[in-house]
């Protein structure tokens, strides 16, 4: 069998299996150090989150006035606050809320903001330059106090502040998206699938949002983290998860009355908020590097 | 005998782009891409069009099949008007008039297999689905010399004289008639240059396509072309058959781009024209003859009255107030 026989011959065997972008980014992010101690800081908060019950015996929410504000011992590692309730317990059992929090005020965010972006870039126009001007406006605004206006009108509660900081990441999602299709829309293939008919709908379902996924997915990691800090915030003031819910910030909120005399009560929800916004913030990093493939060809 | 009907018949078309400046996007010019240009492709026929870069020949092709909607002029695609189309009869047009982009490296979508690629245009017409549909991508892969199990693959795994007939595989799957090739080698390689220029030329002799060549290289368009357009800043200023525009150019600048040509022998020692300056803004294009501020033939006319396209042989026409017109 002749050399170009054979390599005919390998040519034609069943498609082995490549790699897609998406394995290139994961073999990146693994080669990164502080990415994958934020990957492995968030699975352990995952973790935490789903297995609180069998992580602690004590339950966050039943108070016991005749153990309050205890120091740590080996009953309640990290102490009681001042109904007695143990303040692992509610450290543990909160990372539900902020976990869910930040998940799903992003999805909120992104539900809106991508398709308000991705069809104020593709058509461009007077349409474009009205949602613009409104975005302005938003941004314009801190994130947090939109996300204040928005409780303060919907009423506090977890579910308001799901959806107060959800709406206030929609106009970055909005300025993000409207930019990456504003780039996308220019590429030869979009005018190919124009010239063979292919209706526009299908043009951003199909050919454009494909193509922008890099951005979002990097905005998102970042917008998690900042929307857990903004509910931590709302739950500091008074505006987020309601007593006797665990929620990090109303813990650090009402513990920093006892700051003096029982710190542990702000410390250790305090050091929960950090290590969880971290760990999105190094994973953020590490992907915005891994989805950039100038970045990535160097290693 | 009755003389063929045009398959493409552009009149006078122009396609002017606004240039906005300031807050409020006030309109304070144009650039004149088309200028008002007539052309008419007969089937199975190859009109070359040629002319510089930023002379207006790609916004020409584009603006042909709709793909930008035009400042003015008519466009007649087998006898129908095309800017009159409504949105049925425009997606039907689609099926028959394509166009093939350039680079190969921009006009295909990284995120979709090549199969995906050529099939969506397929399915989104309704003409073939599911196992239809991979026949039909396979079929067509084959004759664009590609093979079949390509069909999975991705662009970023291919060359780019493979990813042109990729591209020239997606255009022809919907079988259209007429094709705008915009540049379609200029971005490759000289050594696959000639394969897709084959292969071109071996898919109209066994589709009858008609083709609409736009290039700036000469000796490809000598080499498929059967009638050239020469274009300058939005203009045509010479239009002939082939033989005749090679053998005796008329225009100035259609004898300047020739003589630019390089020849394979070298000891012919050709004439050449050098032209001096730029091309001037088409915002803002001289008056008179557009040409006459590069033009080493021209005379005190020039500079104040605009040429117009003039028949000077029995099939030629140029735009020169140096030519004299054929009665």
């Amino acid at each position: 069998m002749s050399a170009k026989n054979k390599a005919d011959e390998i040519c034609k065997l069943p498609t082995p299996k490549r790699d897609t972008e998406w394995t290139l980014v994961w073999r990146h992010l693994r080669r990164n150090r502080l990415a994958m101690a934020g990957l492995i800081v968030l699975v352990l908060f995952l973790l935490i989150a789903i297995f609180a019950p069998l992580l602690t015996p004590h339950d966050p929410v039943i108070t016991n006035l005749g153990n309050a504000l205890a120091k740590p011992s080996s009953e309640h590692l990290l102490g009681t606050d001042w109904l007695g309730r143990d303040n692992l317990a509610r450290i543990l059992y909160g990372s539900r809320i902020s976990l869910a929090i930040g998940l799903i005020s992003v999805t909120i965010g992104m539900l809106i903001g991508v398709p308000i972006g991705a069809l104020s870039g593709f058509y461009g126009g007077k349409f474009d330059l009205f949602i613009q001007r409104i975005i302005d406006i938003l941004i314009a605004f801190p994130g947090i106090l939109l996300a204040i206006v928005v409780v303060t009108v919907l009423g506090v509660g977890v579910e308001n502040v799901m959806i107060a900081v959800g709406i206030a990441s929609v106009p970055i999602y909005t300025r993000l998206v409207r930019g990456s299709v504003l780039a996308v829309k220019e590429q030869g293939y979009v005018a190919a699938a124009k010239a063979l008919g292919i209706g526009d709908f299908r043009i951003i379902i199909r050919h454009i949002m494909p193509n922008c996924l890099g951005p979002i997915i990097v905005q998102s990691t970042f917008q998690i983290a900042t929307a857990i800090l903004w509910a931590a915030g709302l739950g500091f003031l008074g505006l987020g998860a309601q007593p006797p819910d665990p929620e990090w910030g109303a813990m650090l909120s009402k513990g920093r009355e006892y700051i003096r005399t029982a710190h542990h009560l702000t410390t250790y929800p305090g050091l929960a908020i950090l290590f969880m916004v971290l760990g999105f913030n190094l994973i953020g990093d590490g992907m915005r590097d891994a989805l950039d493939p100038r970045s990535r060809k160097h290693r | 005998m009755v003389a063929p009907q045009p398959m493409l018949e552009v009149e006078d078309l122009k396609k002017y782009f606004p240039i906005k400046t300031g807050v409020l996007s006030r309109v304070v010019g144009h650039v004149k891409a088309v200028d008002g240009i007539s052309m008419r492709v007969y089937p199975g026929e190859t009109y070359g069009l040629v002319g510089e870069s930023g002379c207006g020949k790609s916004t020409a092709g584009l603006t042909i099949l709709r793909m930008l909607n035009p400042t003015g002029g008519k466009v007649f695609y087998k006898g129908k008007d095309v800017y009159a189309m409504g949105k049925e009869e425009l997606r039907n047009l689609r099926k028959e008039m394509q166009i093939i982009f350039q680079d190969p490296f921009s006009s295909l979508n990284p995120r979709m297999t090549i199969g995906e690629a050529i099939g969506e245009a397929l399915e989104v017409h309704g003409i073939a689905r599911g196992k239809e549909r991979r026949e039909k991508v396979e079929e067509i892969l084959k004759v664009c010399g590609l093979d079949t199990y390509h069909y999975r693959r991705y662009p970023h795994e291919f060359s780019g004289g493979q990813r042109q007939r990729v591209v020239i595989a997606r255009a022809l799957v919907l079988e259209p008639q007429f094709i705008v090739a915009d540049e379609p080698i200029s971005a490759l390689d000289v050594s696959i240059q000639s394969q897709i220029i084959n292969l071109l030329e071996e898919l109209q002799g066994k589709f009858g396509l008609t083709f609409l060549f736009i290039s700036h290289d000469l000796s490809v368009v000598k080499h498929m072309a059967d009638r050239v357009g020469v274009m300058y800043l939005g203009r045509i200023v010479e239009d002939a058959p082939k033989k005749e525009f090679y053998a005796s150019p008329l225009h100035p600048y259609s004898q300047a781009l020739l003589s630019a040509v390089p020849s394979m022998l070298p000891s012919v020692k050709k004439e050449r024209v050098i032209l001096t300056g730029d091309v001037p803004s088409p915002s803002n294009p001289p008056q008179g003859c557009t040409f006459h501020t590069r033009c080493p033939r021209a005379i005190e006319i020039c500079s104040h009255e605009v040429p117009h396209l003039k028949k000077v042989g029995p099939d030629h026409f140029a735009s020169c107030h140096l030519v004299r017109e054929l009665r």
